[in-house]
């Protein structure tokens, strides 16, 4: 072992003497056999002769010690690589297309699949994740929801306690808390826990110790906090000594007991968790609900986890929790608050609601980027098809090119195993430098695209790292073997089999004749496949361009928001609203302020408000859709721009403490719910499902139909009450309409509101414009991205198209010549080259047409206000190919036809 | 019956060239004559043969070479046996003996 490690060091850093030594030992041993032959007779020259024929040629003796060296294969490889490096380098055009291409494909593909893979595909950093399942009940919903995975308290515990196939059940409750610790405030998201769930999760403590079940067994009597590692580390600079210490939540003295396992943010991936509290202390955390103690059971709030059984499937946990839900739901339409919510009509749709069991990875953000990454993995996909036809198609045309050379090779004594394995080595040279362009491609992108895709807030500590994991990272390094493969092994296959004499006698000759149709063929996938890119491009740059200049239906320049929560400082209803009264005020006043409109649901948010309505006109009715609600205060019509376009707008005076009394509705609430009639005067109610309500809320104004939640939703029925009117006084949404650009007033704006109340934290201060681009970020970035892939994707088409028809066009010369010469006009040879052009782009195109018309229907809901067969998108994609392509097609075309039949005739 | 033109079995090599330093350090040529030698002539070991194996088995570790001074006053290179090397010649011998018997029974069977 020691000796061959010796014998290697040497061979590798010591050749120079071992080479000099091995000539001394060679020329002593033909000295030796001479002095022999001298000893039987033989004069010295002759001797001498005799010797160097018995050593049978000096330089082969030399070259099989040589071979046995150990590590002779390092000294081959770096000899290839060298030439394979200089080679390269002479072909620097050809280099940089490649490198380009591999780049893009990689790079594109690698970070695609790693957000998918960290945004949808991941599980949580927590034991057996695969085990994790959320249960929740889908179907027509009656009463209170705060979204599609949240159940009622009292249905967790009927799940938790009379199910068969879960070893454990948790839930939990995001909420916004402000933090105070010193001096300074913060609004935070915190994950209100159930006591099982870190000991279910399986999730420890770096620092002191989790929530135990004693923690949360009786409501408001353990206030306890456990912080999440980050947050401990950010914001209180790892102090180890926090542990003990007490911090403020809403306004209440919380005791730290410990720093949660490092990694671990919560169970929802959009929403790192900073702060962790005993779900008993609901009331607390939240003061706005009265939490536990609110026994409704159709008040939906908790997300329920459950840890399936060793064994158990997530199909079988849904059969078997189906008769339990059941027997939950027939309970719960016998009760008050179901009738008082619901009409009988109602009724059999919802005793069909059902169970369903979800991976316990699954949030909102996974939800909402799911398709348009899966989209987007699907179009890196077909770049990287592109990509890989590309580099075939430049590696054939390279080898084509090289023939003579290799011929040459072979010609002198090179094996074809050496060549072979030459070729491969390039292709794996240049696969190996695309991968390390690509992987730093990739980094740069996905922290882009992760800065693009959430609030700057959250993307700062988002859990997405730009660094792929090694599943990413065996990803990239299939499709570089498998391009290399693909694209190294075909020129090497063909670049062995070349026939010496034959390429070395005519260069023109039929040698390379199999090559070109196998790029004809390249081409013609490329052109179909970079349809399918400018299509998608097309279309979805269109739904981008739909949205925008759609827009929310009120003029959004000069207008700027924020957020604001001064009920999660303890300040109780009365000072709540005393606050607002002296805030509306304070800003009117404000130097460059025109007008201040106060929302307690902020629009373009993506939620709103809903609940059940009843009057008279539409007793008994089925509910199909609950129309959208807000309290907004006196001037929030005028300051959105908004007109009253019958009765009129609130005043100060509707102020009627408890109830609403006036309400102003939208035209589609007004002709849903009061058909053809005048609906000013006409009375509604809310439905409530604690108490019978009459109807006794009257329309005093009608607005325009607006959007509210998103920019592709059809305004919905909206209805909006006074905010003065209480009886609860919570969040509120501010807008300000400015005089000029409303971000120069923001950092007064600031200074202002810390001078107003330093306690009260701004949250989102953003220009309305702002947060509409960033509402429109997965369409915008889809937009982006399709339309940068088809761009590159038509680009490297038509310069595979143009190496063809130039490769064709050059080895047909002496045929042009020939042509010309008997009379052919230069426009027939023009014409013949442009048809041989179109016929190959014909059938790409057609190929891609019938493709894209096949595929409409897997991007119809990324779409907005545009059929995915739009004929208009797809005409003009094609067009633009076409023309491309043509232009790439004339070049060789004109050099075809301006051949002199002399020289032509003369070239070979 | 002239000497049949006897290509070197993979390994035949080996063994001889370690038979042929057994008993004392040889040169390259050294060792070529040698072998000529012990076989009666039936082996005549071919420099572009000879050198590789010589290299080859002394990056292995059976043999160890030093410079000195040959029958014609000039330096040469001389290969002997390491402890590596006698314990390499022994299992070697061993296994050949071992085939030959068993090639011997082969053939002696009718």
């Amino acid at each position: 072992m020691i000796s061959r490690l010796r014998a290697l060091w040497n061979n590798l850093f010591r050749r120079k003497q071992l080479d000099t030594d091995l000539d001394e030992e060679l020329r002593a041993y033909v000295e030796l056999v001479s002095a022999e032959r001298m000893q039987a007779g033989m004069d010295p020259e002759e001797a001498h002769r005799d010797a160097l024929r018995e050593l049978g040629g000096l330089q082969q003796v030399i070259e099989g010690v040589r071979d046995v060296r150990a590590g002779v294969w390092v000294e081959r490889l770096a000899l290839d690589i060298r030439y394979g490096v200089r080679t390269l380098a002479k072909n620097r055009a050809f280099t940089l297309i490649a490198l380009a291409t591999l780049a893009l494909g990689i790079g594109a593909n690698t970070a695609m699949f790693s957000l998918l893979d960290q945004v949808v595909l991941r599980l949580l950093p927590v034991s057996h994740p695969e085990q994790l399942v959320i249960v929740r009940e889908t179907g027509n919903h009656y009463g209170n929801s705060y979204g599609a995975n949240t159940v009622s308290w009292p249905m967790f515990e009927d799940l938790r306690d009379n199910n068969q196939v879960f070893s454990g059940m948790f839930c939990r409750f995001p909420a916004t808390v402000t933090l105070g610790y010193g001096d300074r405030a913060a609004q935070i998201p915190a994950e209100l826990v159930s006591g099982s769930y870190f000991p279910i999760l399986g999730v420890g403590a770096a620092l002191g110790r989790t929530i135990a079940p004693d923690d949360d067994a009786v409501p408001d009597s353990k206030p306890v906090v456990v912080l999440s590692y980050s947050f401990w580390r950010s914001y209180f600079d790892g102090d180890r000594t926090i542990v003990g210490r007490t911090i403020a939540l809403n306004g209440h003295a919380m005791t730290v007991i410990g720093v949660a396992q490092p990694g671990f943010d919560g169970v929802d991936l959009g929403v790192p968790a900073k702060v962790f509290v005993p779900i008993m202390m609901k009331t607390e955390m939240t003061p706005h609900s009265d939490g536990l103690k609110d026994r409704r059971r159709r008040l939906s709030w908790v997300t329920t986890y459950g840890r399936l059984k060793p064994g158990v499937s997530r199909e079988q946990a849904q059969l078997s929790l189906q008769p339990l839900l059941h027997g939950i739901l027939e309970f719960e339409v016998r009760q008050p608050e179901f009738t008082r919510s619901a009409t009988p009509a109602d009724r059999p749709l919802f005793l069909r609601n059902r169970v369903e069991i979800v991976p316990g990875s699954e949030n909102g953000l996974s939800e909402y980027m799911r398709r348009p990454l899966w989209l987007l993995v699907a179009l890196t996909g077909t770049v990287l098809l592109l990509a890989c036809a590309n580099l075939a198609n430049l590696l054939l045309a390279r080898a084509t090119a090289r023939e003579r050379e290799l011929a040459v090779r072979l010609a002198i004594g090179a094996g074809r195993a050496r060549i072979s394995r030459q070729l491969l080595l390039e292709s794996l040279l240049l696969a190996g430098a695309g991968a390390i362009l690509g992987l730093a491609l990739a980094f740069l992108a996905d922290r882009i695209l992760v800065h693009m895709y959430l609030p700057a807030d959250a993307a700062a500590e988002f859990v997405v790292s730009p660094i792929p994991d090694g599943r990413v990272l065996a990803f990239t390094l299939g499709v570089m073997l498998l391009t290399s493969l693909v694209f190294g092994l075909l020129p090497a296959l063909r670049g062995s089999r070349t026939e010496i004499t034959l390429s070395l006698k005519d260069r023109s000759g039929a040698a390379s004749a199999g090559g070109i149709s196998l790029r004809r063929m390249l081409v013609g996938v490329q052109v179909a496949l970079s349809l399918i890119l400018l299509v998608g491009a097309g279309l979805f740059v269109r739904t981008l361009r739909n949205l925008e200049d759609l827009g929310p239906g009120f003029p959004t320049d000069r207008l700027l928001t924020f957020k604001i929560d001064p009920s999660l400082n303890g300040y109780s209803d009365e000072e709540t609203k005393s606050f607002y009264e002296r805030l509306n005020v304070n800003l009117q006043t404000m130097p460059g302020v025109t007008s201040v409109g106060f929302s307690t649901m902020g629009l373009l948010k993506g939620y709103g408000w809903q609940n059940a309505v009843l009057g008279k006109d539409f007793e008994g009715a089925p509910i199909e859709e609950q129309p959208v609600l807000t309290e907004v205060g006196p001037d929030y019509f005028a300051t959105l721009g908004i007109p009253i376009i019958a009765g009129r707008d609130f005043t100060v005076q509707d102020d009627a403490p408890a109830r609403y009394k006036y309400a102003v509705v939208n035209e589609t609430f007004a002709r849903k719910y009061f058909p053809a009639r005048n609906p000013i005067g006409q009375r509604f109610g809310l439905v409530d499902d604690r108490e019978p309500v009459t109807p006794d809320i009257e329309v005093i104004g009608v607005i325009p139909d607006r959007k509210y939640r998103d920019l592709r939703e059809s305004a919905p029925a909206q209805a909006y009450f006074p905010y003065f009117e209480g009886p609860h006084f919570r969040f509120m949404t501010i807008y300000l309409r400015t005089q000029g650009d409303p971000r120069q007033i923001e950092d007064g704006l600031r200074e202002r509101m810390r001078q107003f109340d330093p306690h009260v934290p701004v949250v989102g201060l953003q220009t309305m414009n702002e947060q509409i681009g960033f509402s429109l970020r997965t369409e915008r970035l889809v937009a982006s991205l399709s339309a940068v892939f088809g761009g590159l994707a038509t680009l490297l088409a038509v310069i595979g198209l143009y190496g063809v028809m130039a490769y064709t066009v050059t080895r047909r010369t002496r045929e042009m010549g020939i042509r010309i010469a008997l009379g052919a006009l230069r426009s027939d040879v023009l014409a013949m080259v442009m048809r041989e052009v179109f016929l190959l782009v014909g059938a790409g195109l057609v190929a891609g047409c019938s493709l894209a018309l096949a595929l409409a229907n897997l991007v119809r809901s990324q779409l907005f206000g545009l059929n995915p067969r739009d004929p208009l998108t797809l005409i003009g994609s094609a067009l633009a190919l076409a023309l491309a392509a043509g232009v790439a097609g004339l070049i060789p075309a004109m050099r075809a036809s301006c051949v002199d039949p002399t020289t032509a005739l003369r070239h070979e | 019956m002239p000497a049949p033109q006897t290509d070197l079995l993979q390994g035949t090599l080996d063994l001889l060239i370690l038979k042929a330093l057994a008993l004392q350090e040889l040169h390259g040529m050294g060792v070529s004559r040698r072998i000529a030698q012990i076989t009666g002539g039936a082996f005549v070991v071919k420099a572009g043969s000879l050198f590789p194996a010589l290299h080859r088995m002394e990056q292995a570790g059976w043999l160890t070479s030093s410079w000195g001074e040959s029958e014609t006053d000039r330096r040469a290179k001389f290969y002997a046996l390491t402890k590596a090397g006698k314990k390499q010649l022994h299992t070697e011998s061993e296994w050949w003996e071992r085939v030959s018997l068993a090639m011997a029974t082969a053939l002696r069977t009718t």
